[in-house]
């Protein structure tokens, strides 16, 4: 007898666990710490699926739950963008955002997202991979939904709305800010700015000799500052329509050889030489005088460093003769799958509009990718930069073997203390080859 | 009474005996179901993947066949990290294996406080492997802990006979990065096979050490001659469990080394190599192929210890 009730216990044990529906929690890969770089994060709202008639321009019939998600990078970010999202309501009261932030690997989760057709309704597209999510088609092309909510797209940067153009001309995302990269040194040990590139060298062969400080700059051994350094200087990855490689031009390997003797000549020293987990904490910890970031550094040095005084300036003039630097962007984006395309719609038009913007900006983690948006404060450098900003990211498909490519041969200089540019350029030219060719 | 069981009283004992093995192979099916479908299938559909350029949204999108293991082979990246994960296997197994030993045998004596230092010594396991990671890291750092343990010292062994500077980045420098993270992980991982070997330890009769006392061994003896060779499961079942661990290193590496493996590869393993083409090239077609790679190359080298070890001895 009792065999038997156990048998019909364990069936029903059996059939319980089989019918109740689990959805697959998606993996955060917390155990990737974050790049040093930080872009700015900037709430994407997701729609919920409801009764929607986008008719045209008219966005307040629309009603429904938009479910938004992002990257939260500091507390800082959460606390603007909850602030962005307090002005949605008033405008659009019939839609509802559903902010749901990834954290951990945001790229990863999201993956994990896209391939089990669970998507969020509109999310945050970084500008690093935003080439390749756009060519496997994760993203939905956006120009009808621009056209049907009427938002006017002329405002943003070219340099940053060209990012997340397909190949096949359609828009994929508006970018929901921008960052540059510009020179923060700190205010006690650098009494005057340097303008130019001769300038910098000189500034930091006289900082050499300070026993405060371990090295006069700290600058990363990549492409993610190392590209403004050898725009600056001259050279460029890529000749001008994009089709094939220019680092291997004597330009480009003479500028990629200034480089590296700044590291050579002692003038500036990695982050991993000085300790550090990323430049700004060099200058946070007084380390070095000079550092090259974006706007992200603000939030981290008021709430990690609150005491070093530092101040910002312009990326120094080069031998090209004409101010350059690089820019990041992320962008707010509907995926394929998303389930509340028109939601999305209205809560992109709030946030990628001058208003939502103005609100994002004022927090202080990004700057405005339209030109509409005044100027944040404190900010004036870092927008000046936009101004003629090129992009850091996102320009060429396969970019982050390029920036492996690069960072692995430059490292090994600095590390075998040879600093000769020829392998650095020659590593890097075959991985522009090959991703081109893909 | 000998002989005829009545009918009745056999087909009753029959229904209980059908009953019983109903009732056992429902209990087994679900975890066996779970497996079949979790361990099983996912292998094969591993395979199937790795034969395609695989789009995660959209599924196949080009057949490639054997193309992806190809561009595996002949990938200097993939080469470097099958030359990583092989020299951390060789170095790390044996050293944590001696550890782990070493501490089973102080651990199994008659001493005060012996629980708090079993406790102790396996601590490091369950704690969470990245925070252990990161705290590494500031005690390796230019200006960490062990940095400054050397300035104090009075006399310098990795200074003068290596010829380390005073402020090494000892995970950061492409030279000494894999050894920081082995030396890591032989201590976190000791803790583990501690236990193994405790177990096996403890199953060594008593009688045996009080033999070997009255011929007159000594400790090392006792050692090398009894312990030793009666732990043959132990090491059979600790070196197969570290191998398959030591080709599978992740954690560690990224977290030491970023998604790139920085220094320059220093930090590639395979299983980093598989993360950063499905997450980072969004190529899960070439993850696959270089996940049933390892998957093959695991499976050899357990197989090959099978032999060597051969089968473990059931006393």
């Amino acid at each position: 007898m009792r065999p038997r009730l156990l048998t019909l216990l364990v069936v029903i044990v059996f059939v319980a666990a089989c019918s109740s529906s689990s959805s697959p929690a998606p993996s955060a890969g917390g155990s990737v710490a974050p790049a040093s770089v930080a872009p700015a994060g900037s709430a994407e709202a997701s729609g919920s699926p409801g009764a929607s008639a986008a008719a045209g321009g008219d966005l307040s019939s629309i009603s429904g739950t938009a479910v938004l998600s992002g990257w939260r990078s500091s507390p800082e970010e959460g606390e603007a963008l909850t602030q962005t999202l307090l002005g949605f309501p008033p405008l659009y009261p019939n839609v509802q955002v559903d902010y749901q932030p990834i954290a951990g690997d945001y790229r990863t989760v999201m993956i994990t997202k896209i391939s089990s057709h669970e998507v969020p309704d509109l999310f945050y597209v970084n500008a690093d991979y935003a080439p390749e999510w756009i060519e496997q088609g994760f993203l939905e092309p956006l120009d009808d939904y621009i056209a049907k909510a009427g938002i006017d797209t002329s405002q943003f940067f070219p340099g940053y709305l060209d990012i997340f153009k397909g190949k096949d001309g359609k828009i994929y995302g508006l970018p929901k800010d921008g960052n540059t990269i510009a020179l923060a040194y700190a205010s006690g040990l650098v009494s005057a700015a340097p303008k130019t590139m001769d300038e910098l060298v000189t500034t930091a062969k006289g900082l050499k000799d300070n026993k405060d400080i371990k090295a006069p700059m700290c600058l990363n051994p990549g492409l993610d500052r190392g590209l403004a350094f050898i725009y600056a200087q001259g050279g460029s990855l890529l000749n001008a329509d994009k089709t094939a490689s220019a680092i291997e031009t004597d330009a480009s390997k003479a500028a990629v050889q200034w480089y590296l003797d700044l590291f050579k000549d002692g003038l500036a020293q990695t982050p991993a030489q000085l300790g550090a987990g990323w430049c700004g904490e060099a200058l946070g910890t007084k380390k070095v005088a000079m550092i090259f970031e974006g706007g992200w550094l603000d939030p981290a040095m008021t709430g990690t460093y609150p005491d070093v005084k530092y101040a910002w300036a312009e990326m120094p003039v080069g031998s090209s003769g004409k101010p350059v630097t690089i820019a990041f962007t992320v962008s707010y984006s509907i995926g394929a799958d998303s389930k509340n395309k028109d939601q999305a719609t209205v809560l992109l038009s709030y946030l990628a509009g001058k208003d939502g913007m103005t609100k994002w900006t004022e927090g202080g983690v990004a700057l405005p990718s339209r030109k509409d948006v005044p100027t944040p404060a404190g900010k004036d450098v870092l927008t000046k930069g936009s101004e003629y900003a090129l992009p850091g990211s996102g320009f060429m498909p396969g970019y982050v073997d390029v920036q492996k490519a690069f960072q692995d041969a430059f490292t090994a200089q600095i590390q075998g203390k040879t600093f000769d540019a020829g392998p650095v350029v020659t590593a890097t030219k075959a991985a522009i080859d090959n991703a081109l060719t893909q | 009474m000998a002989g005829t069981t009545p009918s009745t009283v056999t087909s009753g004992r029959r229904r209980d005996r059908w009953s019983e093995a109903l009732a056992g192979y429902a209990m087994i099916s679900v975890p066996m179901l779970l497996f079949l479908v979790l361990q099983i299938f996912t292998v094969f559909y591993a395979v199937y993947i790795s034969l395609w350029k695989w789009n995660v949204r959209s599924g196949p999108v080009d057949f490639k066949g054997l193309g992806n293991y190809q561009t595996a082979f002949g990938d200097p990246i993939f080469q470097r990290a099958v030359q990583n994960s092989i020299y951390y296997a060789v170095i790390w197994v044996p050293l944590t294996m001696a550890i782990g030993l070493f501490l089973a045998i102080i651990v199994n004596q008659k001493i005060r406080g012996q629980t708090f230092f079993r406790g102790a010594y396996y601590f490091p396991a369950i704690a969470s492997s990245a925070a252990i990671t990161i705290l590494w890291i500031f005690i390796v750092s230019p200006d960490g802990l062990f940095n400054s343990l050397r300035a104090v010292l009075p006399f310098d062994p990795l200074g003068t006979i290596f010829g380390y500077g005073p402020h090494k980045n000892w995970i950061g420098d492409q030279d000494t990065a894999l050894n920081s993270v082995i030396i890591l992980n032989a201590w976190t991982t000791s803790g583990t096979f501690m236990l193994f070997y405790l177990a096996s330890l403890q199953s060594i009769s008593g009688q045996v050490y009080e033999a070997a006392a009255i011929d007159g061994a000594n400790a090392w003896q006792t050692f090398t001659k009894i312990t030793f060779p009666l732990l043959r499961p132990g090491h059979f079942f600790v070196a197969t469990v570290a191998v398959i661990g030591a080709l599978q290193l992740f954690d560690q590496a990224a977290i030491a080394g970023g998604p790139g493996g920085d220094p320059n590869n220093a930090l590639m393993t395979v299983v980093l190599y598989l993360y950063n083409a499905a997450f980072s090239q969004f190529n899960f077609g070439y993850a696959a192929a270089v996940g049933v790679i390892l998957f093959v190359f695991i499976f050899g080298v357990t197989l090959i210890q099978r032999r060597i070890f051969g089968s473990a001895p059931s006393w």
